[in-house]
C-alpha cells in the first residue's frame, strides 16, 4: 500500500534561475485536502505549477504516486493529476463544452473520438457545476467566475485522483465558493488528494486538513490549521503584524489585520490616496 | 438555428465547390455551354449520362486539356491554402497568422529566382516547382531553428523569426533580381504574381501526393488542434505533448502551402480571410472549421480564377490579383467590425 500520493523533496522553485522558494519538502498521503497559503507573489502559484510538471523544478524533485514526475508522460500524468490554472485566456469564441471536453483528452489515442461515455461525463460535469445551461456560449462572453466554474468542470471531467488547484475560488459567489469547498472535502473523504491554494484564511481553516504556509522564500509552516494560523507565524508570512483568534463555540478562525503603516505614518500620502485626491489639502 | 447552420455547412460548401468547378470549366475566352461540360466529363469518366450529348473535338480538348488540369489544381491550391491557414491560426492562436507568415512564400521565392536564374528551369517542367518547395521547406525549418531555445518553440518568437527569415530572404530575391537580364526576370515576375493559366497535367500529378497527405492528417488530428489552440499551459495542463504536435502541425501546414505555392506562385489572401470568415460563421471547432475552410478555399480560388477570365473582355486576370482584390477589402470590412465589437 503506498502512502504517499504527492511528495516534494527539497524542491526548489522559480522561474529562469531565480528561485521563488527554496529547500521545500513536504509528503501528502490520500484523502488529505491541503491549502497552500501566503502572501502575494510568495511562490504559491509557482510551486503548484511545478508539481504539475508545468514548470521545470530548480532543484530537488517531485514524486507523484511514488514516480518521479519527469518519468511520467505526459498523458499518464494528466490522468492523475488534474490542474487548474489562474486567469485562463481561452482564444476565439470556444463554447463552455468545447473547453471541458479537452478533460477528456489524456484519456484518448490520437486516432479516438470522444465516445457517448465521455460526453457523458463532460455533461455530468458541466451539471455538477451549475453551467449546463451556459454550456454552448462562448467561454470568453461569460463572467469570471462562470468562467472559473467551466474550469473547474474540465478539472471534474478529467476524473484525476489528485487536484492541484490555484485559486479556484476567484470570483465565485458565495455559495458557489462553499459548494466547491464543500466538495473538495468530500472527495477527499472519498480518498482523493486535493492541494488547493487558498487566499481565504478563514475558509482554509474550515476546510482543510491541513495547511502549507510559504514565505520569505521557504515553507513556513506546515500542519494542521489550528497549528499553521499563528498570529506569529502569519506576521512573518504576511510582512505585517497579524492577530489570530479561534472562537471557542465555533472554531472558526477570525484574523484581524491592523491598518496599514502608511495610514499612520505619512499623513501627506493618506491625504493623495483617501482625501479628494489633491497635496495641498488642509486638515 | 445555429446548430442547423452547423450541420448544412459542409453539404452547402461541397455544391458550392461543385457550382464553381462548373463555371470555371465553362468560363473562358472560348465559351462551353454547361451541357457540353456536364456531357464530356459524365463521357470521360464512364458515367451514364448524357450520352446522347455529342462534345464538338475543339470544345473537348480546350476542357480536357486546359481548363480541367487548370480547374484541379486551383482546387487543390485553394483547398490546401484554406486548411492551412485554419491551422496555423489555430497553433499560433492568432486570427491574422497565415501561410505567408513563417517564411513559407519568400522561402518558394528564393527557390524560384535561384531556379531562375541558374537557367535549369528549361530542362523540366518539376524543376521550378522542385526548386520553389526546396526554398519554402528550407525556409521554415530555418524559422523554426532560429525560434527554439531547449528545444522549445514559443509562438511569438516564432512569429518574429518568421518576419526576420522573410525579410532576409527578400533581400536575398532582390540581390538576385538585380543582375539578371530582363527576360529572366520577367519570368520571376510573372511567377511571383500566383497564377493558374498553362497548368497542365504534370501540375496536378505533382501536387497530389503531398497536398493529400499534409491535407489528410490535418483533418485527422482537429480534435488535437482544437486543444493546442486553448493555449499553451491548458494544453499542457490535460497531458497534450504541445512542442511536438505544434511541429508537426506546422510541418504539415507548410508541406501543403508549399507545394500549393510551387505550382502556382504565391496567392495571398486565401489563407487568411477564407478561415476567418467561417470561423466567424461556424465557430471554432476545428473538426468542422477545418474541412469547412478546405471546401471554400477551394470554391473561392477556383471562383476567383474563373472571374478573371472573363470580367475584361480579351485579357485575363491573374487569379493572384483577384484574390488580393477581393480578400483585401473583405478582410479590412472584417477588422473594422473587429474593432467595433471590442469598443
Amino acid at each position: 500500500m503506498n502512502e504517499t500520493v504527492l511528495q516534494g523533496i527539497n524542491l526548489t522553485v522559480g522561474y529562469a534561475q531565480r528561485a521563488v522558494l527554496a529547500d521545500v519538502s513536504f509528503t501528502i498521503g490520500p484523502g488529505e485536502f491541503v491549502g497552500l497559503v501566503g502572501a502575494n507573489g510568495a511562490g504559491k502559484s509557482t510551486l503548484v505549477k511545478t508539481l504539475r510538471g508545468l514548470v521545470p523544478a530548480l532543484g530537488g524533485s517531485v514524486q507523484l504516486l511514488g514516480r518521479d514526475i519527469r518519468e511520467l508522460a505526459p498523458r499518464t500524468f494528466a490522468q492523475q493529476a488534474a490542474y487548474l490554472a489562474q486567469n485562463t485566456e481561452i482564444p476565439f469564441a470556444y463554447t463552455v463544452r468545447d473547453v471541458v471536453r479537452t478533460g477528456r483528452y489524456p484519456y484518448l489515442a490520437w486516432w479516438q473520438r470522444e465516445s457517448a461515455q465521455d460526453m457523458a461525463i463532460v455533461d455530468a460535469s458541466l451539471a455538477f457545476v451549475g453551467m449546463a445551461e451556459l454550456a454552448d456560449r462562448p467561454l470568453r462572453e461569460l463572467s469570471g467566475g462562470q468562467r472559473q466554474r467551466a474550469f473547474f468542470a474540465r478539472v471534474l471531467a478529467q476524473q484525476a485522483p489528485v487536484l492541484l488547484l490555484d485559486e479556484p475560488a476567484t470570483g465565485l459567489d458565495l455559495i458557489y465558493q462553499e459548494e466547491l469547498f464543500r466538495f473538495c472535502r468530500e472527495s477527499c473523504a472519498a480518498g482523493r488528494t486535493v492541494l488547493m491554494v487558498v487566499h481565504e484564511l478563514g475558509l482554509a481553516a474550515r476546510f482543510c486538513s491541513r495547511l502549507l504556509l510559504v514565505g520569505q522564500g521557504k515553507l513556513l509552516a506546515d500542519g494542521k490549521p489550528q497549528a499553521v494560523l499563528t498570529s506569529a507565524r502569519l506576521s512573518a508570512a504576511y510582512g505585517a503584524p497579524i492577530a489570530v483568534e479561534q472562537s471557542p463555540v465555533t472554531g472558526h478562525f477570525d484574523i484581524f489585520v491592523p491598518p496599514q503603516v502608511i495610514r499612520e505614518e505619512k499623513p501627506q500620502l493618506r491625504t493623495l490616496l483617501f482625501g479628494r485626491g489633491t497635496m495641498d489639502e488642509e486638515p | 438555428m445555429k446548430s442547423l447552420d452547423r450541420r448544412l455547412a459542409l453539404p452547402l460548401l461541397v455544391l458550392l465547390v461543385a457550382a464553381a468547378t462548373l463555371l470555371s470549366l465553362a468560363w473562358g475566352q472560348m465559351a462551353i455551354p454547361f451541357h457540353y461540360v456536364i456531357a464530356s466529363l459524365s463521357q470521360g469518366i464512364g458515367l451514364p449520362f448524357f450520352h446522347g450529348v455529342r462534345v464538338p473535338a475543339d470544345e473537348a480538348a480546350v476542357l480536357w486539356q486546359i481548363r480541367l488540369p487548370r480547374t484541379l489544381v486551383g482546387l487543390m491550391v485553394g483547398a490546401g491554402l484554406g486548411i492551412s491557414g485554419a491551422v496555423l491560426q489555430g497553433i499560433f492562436a492568432n486570427p491574422l497568422a497565415d501561410p505567408g507568415i513563417i517564411g513559407i512564400s519568400s522561402g518558394a521565392s528564393v527557390g524560384a529566382i535561384f531556379a531562375i536564374a541558374a537557367g535549369i528551369t528549361g530542362f523540366s517542367l518539376y524543376a521550378l516547382p522542385f526548386c520553389a518547395l526546396l526554398g519554402a521547406l528550407l525556409a521554415v525549418g530555418c524559422t523554426v531553428l532560429l525560434a527554439m531555445r531547449h528545444g522549445r518553440v514559443p509562438v511569438l518568437t516564432l512569429l518574429l523569426a518568421g518576419v526576420v527569415v522573410g525579410m532576409f530572404l527578400a533581400a536575398v530575391t532582390a540581390a538576385v533580381l538585380t543582375v539578371l537580364d530582363a527576360s529572366k526576370v520577367q519570368a520571376y515576375f510573372f511567377w511571383t504574381i500566383g497564377s493558374l493559366d498553362y497548368r497542365r497535367w504534370e501540375h496536378v500529378f505533382l501536387a497530389v501526393p503531398p497536398m493529400a497527405v499534409g491535407i489528410g492528417i490535418m483533418l485527422l488530428l482537429a480534435r488535437q488542434l482544437n486543444v493546442l489552440a486553448m493555449g499553451e499551459m491548458e494544453a499542457r495542463a490535460v497531458g497534450m505533448a504541445v512542442q511536438r504536435y505544434r511541429l508537426l502541425f506546422l510541418l504539415l501546414a507548410s508541406l501543403t502551402t508549399a507545394t500549393g505555392v510551387c505550382v502556382s506562385g504565391n496567392i495571398g489572401f486565401v489563407g487568411l480571410v477564407v478561415p476567418h470568415m467561417l470561423r466567424l460563421l461556424l465557430g471554432p471547432d476545428h473538426r468542422l472549421l477545418l474541412p469547412a475552410s478546405l471546401l471554400a478555399g477551394a470554391a473561392f480560388l477556383v471562383l476567383c480564377d474563373a472571374l478573371g477570365r472573363i470580367v475584361l473582355p480579351g485579357m485575363e486576370i491573374r487569379v493572384g490579383i483577384m484574390t488580393a482584390f477581393i480578400g483585401a477589402p473583405y478582410f479590412l470590412y472584417l477588422l473594422r467590425r473587429e474593432a467595433r465589437r471590442l469598443d
